[in-house]
């Protein structure tokens, strides 16, 4: 889990984290170099959710449009820029999937898929190192099946029903066994904020 | 489908914690989704705890390759960035932007630091003023405020969630917001005028989720709306009611009074 360290990439940070707070004060020059910084990033997210290149370029131009719009919702003492816009493009993309407009999942991903750090990432910014071995740590404790159906609710955006469908136990199994992994992940992130 | 699922079998607690993080991860979906989303709204406690779980899963998103987007999708993002200034009436105002509800918002805040107006009614109005063609987009609220419209406000149960309803006067048309609103898949909610004078209930057609919309009202709905008439949500097959069966429950109601 080691954080590849990236010469450019607290500059980079710093950059975003300074464009969206002119962003929020109304500088809308800002709003292109968040896209040129971030496009990469949040379109791959966008991509592996909706699983179909036009309705994810329909999802990143309602990103950037509602960023625009709401860059005031950004708080940067809470939650680093880049790892903020993942989420903000995710939700949409997820959001989107939810209305009914596109069959999800066209990416299919082995449940086994490996995890972060041998995938090439381009020029995309990386969220916080620190944060990211966190959470891998957590969800490692987890059994494997658990593991498996929280990272395909994660990287596919399926729902209860579907994982339940996928693996074809009733969905009050399928939610037992998600929420007892979810219990266990809040337990062991929030005893990594106290430490 | 609807309710709170329990697991006692596993003794896992279904906590505004757990549902932040079952909606974080993306796995509701139908009234569970919208119960999450209005929850959000309202409370502080609640939103905290999903801008948690959505910071703690972030990194996992390192792991989904980057891909570029095609060039039209920057054009795309500053033509309605442009669109919604020239709406709101900001320097940059090239023309008569198309109405949609990114020119909407815009207008929103303009027309709430203008005119104080409850938001979503302003969203409204502006709507209907956006989507009027004849209109100039920067026609000054006063003209808006002369027509005296009047506004519903339904709430839907306890989601926070609300559809604003604003009719404007002589224009025969009527604006639903529903903002905020997702569709289940299995029902749609038809909106109906019910008017003061105790005449049966008139259909106002099949609410859109997540959408603002104007509207042309028949002329019977038209001469039944004025002080007292309200408002009832029902929820229907998708489609709304079928013409051979009675109307869904009531799912929400409201009064209409003028601004």
């Amino acid at each position: 889990m080691a954080a590849r360290p990236r010469p450019s990439s607290d500059e980079a940070r710093e950059a975003l984290r300074d464009a969206m707070a002119r962003l929020a004060a109304g500088d809308q020059a800002a709003l292109e170099e968040i896209y040129r910084a971030t496009r990469v990033k949040l379109f791959g997210i966008c991509l592996r959710i909706l699983g179909d290149r036009k309705e994810a370029e329909d999802a990143l131009q309602d990103v950037y449009v509602n960023l625009w719009q709401r860059a005031d919702r950004y708080d940067p003492t809470r939650a680093s820029p880049i790892a903020w816009l993942a989420a903000f493009a995710r939700n949409r993309a997820i959001d989107r999937l939810r209305t009914g407009k596109v069959r999800g999942g066209a990416v299919p991903v082995e449940e086994a898929a490996p995890l972060a750090d041998e995938t090439p990432l381009a020029d995309a910014l990386l969220v916080d190192a620190e944060q990211a071995a966190q959470i891998h740590k957590c969800l490692g404790v987890l059994d494997a099946r658990t593991q498996g159906h929280i990272r395909a609710a994660f990287f596919e955006g399926k729902t209860y029903a579907q994982l339940a469908e996928a693996a074809d136990v009733p969905l009050g199994t399928m939610k037992s066994w998600i929420r007892r992994g979810l219990q266990r992940l809040r337990a062991c992130l929030e005893a990594s904020e106290a430490a | 489908m609807s309710g709170t699922e329990q697991t006692p079998e596993e003794g896992v607690t279904r906590d505004d914690p757990m549902i932040a993080a079952e909606w974080a991860l993306g796995l509701l979906e139908g009234e569970e989704l919208l119960a999450a989303r209005g929850k959000y709204a309202t409370d502080p406690n609640f939103a905290w705890r999903k801008e948690w779980w959505d910071g703690w899963f972030a990194p996992l998103s390192d792991a989904m390759p980057g891909a570029e987007p095609g060039e039209h999708v920057w054009t795309g993002i500053t033509a309605r960035v442009t669109a919604a200034q020239a709406a709101a009436g900001a320097p940059a105002a090239e023309g008569a932007a198309g109405a949609n509800v990114v020119a909407l918002e815009a207008r929103v805040r303009l027309w709430q630091r203008v005119a104080g107006l409850s938001s979503i009614a302003a969203a409204a109005l502006l709507a209907w003023v956006a989507l009027t063609p004849a209109r100039a987009p920067d026609a000054p609220p006063a003209q808006i405020a002369a027509a005296a419209p009047m506004v519903a406000t339904v709430p839907i149960g306890e989601t926070g969630l609300r559809l604003d309803v604003t009719y404007i006067p002589e224009s025969e048309r009527m604006v639903v917001a529903a903002i905020g609103l997702t569709p289940d898949g299995v029902h749609d909610h038809e909106l109906w005028l019910v008017p003061a004078d105790g005449t049966p209930l008139q259909s106002l057609g099949v609410v859109e989720p997540g959408a603002v919309r104007s509207m042309t009202l028949p002329a019977a709905a038209v001469a039944k709306l004025g002080a007292g008439a309200s408002l009832v949500l029902t929820r229907e097959p998708i489609g709304g009611k079928p013409a051979d069966k009675d109307a869904g429950p009531v799912v929400a109601k409201g009064a209409f009074s003028r601004v």
